[in-house]
């Protein structure tokens, strides 16, 4: 009897703890640090499909900020006052391509989107790899994530300082991302 | 100890840059004088009523059976008597309050008045930092600053208040009370100032983390002395001639300081951060956080997020020599 | 009696074929009966104008050719065939296809000189050769300029390009990230080659040229990247820089000598491009010039307008930001201006003034006037004196609600306060939105009718001001905006406009916003297109739709008119795009309703409507 009842507490602080382990996360302002950079030997630059041989390696990144609301938010700042939303709008879409569909011309994992901001692209996308801090361009990553749903809910914003342009991130349907099957324009 | 700290605390409650028992013009002056006025009055009458209080406590007086019986209806001499003290000072604490209210609504409209020419300036809040634009009618001749206020002596100055992000309060404590920065709106009050001297404003709205490093020096000259320091203001900045300043500009231009800040003369138009055209005339870094010397600025442009965590300024990752030639250039923004 | 109508072409009856010296190309010319009263019309009609280098005197001859977007020099788009006219328009049918290899918007005229037929597709800005002579019209030659890929970034809407120029055996066109080209026109080699804007600091060029005696102007896009606007003049024969004329800055930048005179005093005073900013704003105050110049030999004065003064917001640029929004008469020699005229000081919503001055003399109130007939895009139609610059009307052309009207003695535009732009405030219902009543899309003037033929669009928006931050490169705009349907729901008109009455003759609703050009001719037809893809043949006198044929994408291009043979011809360009049309070039997710700078919300319902699309139709009886 009562050693049930201590398992149960047990089980409950656990799941209590998690959950405030969880929210911890969600809400710590990680000031200062040094993410991790995605570097061109990862899979950064692969943008195909198509791999030889039997099996596709896919080495993954973890965002570090994807579950960080604050970062996100930080990203969210960074993406206006930077003027990414000047092409992409609030996700989209005008100059550069949209952020928010489920389309993706180089990749949607986070060191690829990391690849994208950091190197540039080659249809119009600047490189902001002297513009920026590691730390800045994985905020953006998330951010950028945030936009078609695919960090956690929990991170986004739930809603916008200015006027209603469209749904905000939290309440935008999680897109399945895919390869874009329209390859970019080429000047050939 | 405990008597030493109070003492302190008295101190600095009284004079210095930030306080409101300070005045350093005008209007926080009549303040101050309506603050005393009722400070005395009320202090002398609290102390009549304690001590009165006291009297009526401590006085020995037998209690006979009448004092327990209700009063019954023929009021004899000693009633009269009383009624006659409490009506007097009843009319005394009205009159009392009447002055009062005459002298708070005097004091009220002469600093609601709004003087008729006066230099406009404009303030806006950004966490953590203030943006400054004295503001000109030819437009070419707006000034455009940050995190330092100058104004001139005996001569009223309009305010504009408004903010980019969050609500943030104006306050300089010398000079006049709190008036919020509410973004997606302006809010005006005058500033007066008669005497020259560097007063401390201090957000006076919690505004985030950095709230309590959100300081804004406030220069008082005289009229002279700010008509000189307007004009030197409007000058853009000069190529340096030193050839490590020339290099520190470079590392200015090219790398990621002008996507942020702005420095008038240079192809460097940012808005995210403050304004550095004079940023070397400064008297202090990060809106009041560090006095202006070139340890602490080094220091600030490399890591930032030690002095002020949360500061929208990333930590910057420099070569030394690109560090030291980068802060001699910026030392030559005078 | 209009002049124009005893001057028409019958290029029916009467055609030269002439071998120009150096014996490349041949050309068609064509004589009106008056022309041989006027030994230089005649001359110009027996030689050609696409033999003589900047020859100014192609504007009653040869209609049988196109050899500039707007045909003439004045700018009309009017052409004296009559072949196709207004009792047999119904009859026009599909004569030739020809597909440009691109699938953005394409805003180009096809180009007529000779015998062959010239198209620039947009990005990457493919230059083709069709010969009309040969059954199919075959392409001839084709060239590939292969514009840097990374100037696609720093174009505001969409990669368009509007248009080429044949000019003394040259074909020149400018390239999105900023090259200017001459190729031999019979050949396609290329003669010269000349770098004129820099992508790093956001200049593109998606403009026609024009080419006035021996000097291609060329002007700059890039209002929404913090440009500083310029108009260069390029030497035809060798590419070499001749003068540049910014649109702000100092006066001997803006090229304004002791011989400027504008009418209104607000536009007079000195270095007012750098006093009418805050300190270095006007370093990147935009202010380019991408719509159309056209040129008066009579006065030898070359007209134009400039652009929207940057970032967007008008909180970050106190003053009147001279000389953005303003059209300016200059000297094609030397590029001095002579007068110049603000239309939108301080401009509050992003309107442009690039639209096109039309030139024409007609009786203006008892007297035959010089005069500018101009749609504005601030929803005026103005018309000038275009010695003086001096503003005899400018009465709305739609719903308008941003300002209250021109004060015609001070010459300055009006604004409603309670429309101004303000940071951190939404402001709801401006009319018309950011795109303005009318945009690039260039109107029609027929002598015939005496109107002005206006494709324009009918939108109103809610706009936010928000802080800019310049980056070189980078867009630096500072303003949300969401534009919708203005009064009446559709998005869309194509108006008869008469000047000398100043309203509104006949005017066609359309459901989408009509982006394309207008042509009007002495048959009395005018065209149109659709961004649904209709090609629309209507009655010039009465707007009574006489024919329509649905192309494969939507036209949002400049449609135009030749004779071959004998025979008339009918040419535009299908493929949808531009600002309007990014959400279905650009493949732009409507749920952002900022998108496209606000254009994607009234635009919802396009990729229902239209898909991607560059093919040329050529239209005959």
């Amino acid at each position: 009897m009562s050693s049930r009842s201590n398992g149960w507490r047990a089980t409950c602080s656990a799941l209590i703890g998690i959950l405030l382990l969880s929210a911890c996360e969600r809400e710590n302002r990680r000031f200062q640090e040094n993410p991790p950079t995605a570097t061109p030997t990862s899979t950064a630059l692969i943008v195909s499909d198509l791999q030889p041989g039997p099996g596709m390696v896919i080495p993954k990144v973890e965002a570090p900020y994807d579950d960080n609301a604050w970062a996100v938010s930080e990203g969210k700042s960074l993406f206006n006052s930077m003027n990414c939303s000047g092409c992409h709008f609030q996700g989209g879409g005008g100059i550069g391509p949209p952020l928010m569909d489920e389309e993706w011309i180089y990749g949607y994992e986070p060191q690829q989107i990391f690849a994208s901001i950091a190197d540039g692209r080659p249809n119009g996308m600047p490189a902001w790899k002297y513009s920026l801090s590691t730390q800045q361009i994985w905020e953006l990553v998330s951010y950028v994530r945030s936009l078609s749903g695919l960090n956690p809910k929990g991170a986004r914003s739930g809603r916008d300082d200015h006027m209603m342009r469209k749904t905000p991130e939290a309440s935008t349907p999680n897109a399945v991302p895919k390869m874009s099957s329209t390859p970019p324009e080429d000047s050939a | 100890m405990r008597r030493g700290t109070w003492l302190l605390l008295f101190a600095i409650g009284c004079a210095g840059s930030q306080s409101v028992l300070d005045p350093a013009g005008p209007p926080n002056r009549s303040l101050n004088h309506l603050f005393w006025a009722m400070l005395i009055v009320a202090s002398v009458i609290w102390i009549a009523v304690v001590v009165a209080a006291f009297w009526a406590a401590l006085s020995r007086r037998r209690i006979t059976r009448e004092d327990l019986e209700p009063i019954i209806t023929v009021p004899n001499e000693e009633h009269r008597r009383h009624t006659g003290i409490v009506t007097g000072l009843v009319g005394a604490t009205i009159v009392i309050l009447l002055l009062f209210l005459v002298y708070d609504f005097t004091v009220g409209r002469a600093l609601a008045e709004r003087p008729s020419r006066t230099l406009t300036i404009e303030i806006i809040g950004h966490q953590w930092w203030w943006e400054v634009h004295y503001v000109d009618p030819d437009p070419s001749k707006i000034v455009v600053d940050a995190n330092e206020l100058h104004i001139p002596a005996g001569e009223p100055v309009q305010v504009k208040l408004s903010s980019r992000d969050v609500i943030h309060s104006f306050w300089v404590p010398n000079l006049i009370g709190k008036r919020d920065l509410i973004p997606g709106y302006t809010s005006s009050l005058f500033l007066n100032a008669d005497r020259a001297g560097v007063y401390r404003a201090q957000c006076a709205e919690f505004c985030g983390t950095e709230h309590a490093k959100m300081a804004l020096p406030v220069v008082v000259h005289s009229r002279n002395d700010f008509a000189a320091w307007l004009s030197e203001a409007r000058a853009p900045a000069a190529v340096p001639n030193d050839s490590s300043a020339r290099d520190g500009r470079q590392v200015f231009l090219a790398g990621p300081c002008s996507s942020c800040h702005a420095i008038t003369g240079e192809p460097a138009y940012g808005t995210v951060g403050p304004n550095l055209t004079h940023l070397a005339s400064r008297k202090t870094l990060g809106a009041g956080t560090l006095p202006n010397t070139r340890g602490n600025l080094g220091g600030w442009v490399v890591d930032p997020q030690s002095i002020k965590p949360g500061v929208r300024m990333p930590s910057n990752q420099l070569a030394a020599k690109d560090l030291r030639n980068l802060l001699d250039y910026l030392q030559t923004l005078k | 009696m209009p002049r124009r109508e005893r001057t028409r072409c019958v290029s029916d009856r009467r055609r030269l074929f002439v071998v120009a010296v150096g014996g490349s190309l041949f050309l068609a010319g064509c004589k009106g009966d008056k022309e041989k009263d006027d030994p230089r019309v005649a001359l110009a009609a027996r030689v050609g104008p696409a033999t003589t280098s900047g020859d100014t005197t192609t504007k009653f001859a040869d209609d049988g050719q196109w050899v500039r977007p707007a045909k003439d020099f004045q700018g009309t788009r009017f052409s004296g065939l009559t072949e196709i006219n207004n009792t047999n328009v119904q009859k026009l049918h599909v004569f030739g296809t020809f597909s440009l290899g691109t699938t953005r918007g394409v805003e180009a005229a096809p180009i007529v000189a000779g015998t062959t037929m010239y198209i620039v597709t947009p990005f990457p800005n493919f230059v083709y050769a069709l010969d009309l002579t040969k059954e199919g019209m075959p392409t001839k030659w084709s060239y590939k300029p292969r514009p840097v890929n990374a100037a696609q970034g720093v174009a505001c809407c969409d990669v368009v390009n509007r248009g080429l120029v044949v000019d003394a055996g040259k074909v020149i066109f400018n390239t999105l990230d900023g090259r200017t080209i001459a190729l031999d026109a019979a050949t396609g080699k290329e003669l010269w080659e000349t770098q004129l804007a820099n992508i790093n600091l956001g200049e593109s060029v998606t403009m026609a040229p024009l080419v006035v005696k021996g000097k291609v102007f060329v002007g700059v896009s890039g209002g929404e990247f913090g440009v500083r606007g310029w108009l260069k003049a390029v030497d035809e024969n060798s590419g070499k820089l001749a003068w540049t004329a910014y649109h702000t800055g100092p006066d001997k930048d803006v090229l304004i000598g002791p011989n400027f005179k504008p009418f209104y005093k607000m536009d007079q005073g000195k270095d007012l491009g750098v006093s009418s900013w805050p300190a270095d704003q006007w370093k990147i105050g935009g202010a380019g010039v991408w719509g159309w110049i056209t040129y008066d030999p009579e006065l030898d004065l070359i007209y134009y307008g400039t652009a929207n003064p940057g970032p967007w917001n008008p909180e970050m640029r106190p003053g009147d930001n001279k000389w953005s929004s303003t059209v300016f008469a200059r000297h094609p020699d030397n590029g001095e201006a002579v007068w110049a005229y603000q239309l939108s000081p301080h401009d509050e919503h992003d309107y442009d003034g690039v639209n096109e001055n039309i030139l024409v003399d007609m009786d203006w109130k008892g007297t035959r006037r010089q005069l500018i007939l101009r749609p504005e895009r601030n929803g005026y139609f103005y018309v000038f004196d275009r010695k003086t610059g001096e503003v005899l009307s400018a009465e709305p052309f739609g719903f308008v609600n941003t300002t209250t009207g021109v004060d015609l003695k001070t010459g300055r535009l009006q604004y409603a306060p309670e429309k101004a732009t303000r940071i951190g405030q939404v402001v709801r219902y401006s009319c018309p939105a950011a795109p303005g009543m009318k945009d690039w899309q260039p109107s029609a003037y027929s002598p015939r009718t005496g109107l002005v033929y206006i494709p324009h669009q009918n939108l109103c928006m809610d706009e936010e001001g928000l802080e800019a931050n310049y980056i070189a490169g980078t867009p630096y705009v500072g303003t949300n905006v969401k534009m919708y349907a203005g009064p009446g729901g559709n998005r869309g008109f194509f108006d008869a406009w008469d000047p000398v009455g100043q309203h509104k003759v006949w005017s066609i609703k359309e459901d989408l916003p009509v982006w394309s050009g207008a042509l009007v001719t002495a048959g009395d037809v005018a065209f149109y297109g659709t961004m649904d893809g209709w090609f629309k043949a209507v009655d010039a006198r009465t707007g009574n739709p006489l024919w329509q044929f649905k192309t494969g994408s939507g036209i949002i291009s400049q449609p135009m008119t030749y004779s071959y043979g004998g025979k008339q011809y009918i040419a535009v360009l299908s493929g949808v795009g531009g600002w309007s049309g990014a959400i279905v070039a650009g493949g732009l997710d409507a749920r952002d309703s900022s998108a496209a700078l606000g254009f994607v919300n009234a635009m919802k319902d396009l990729p229902q409507k239209s898909t991607k699309g560059g093919m040329l139709y050529v239209f005959a009886l």
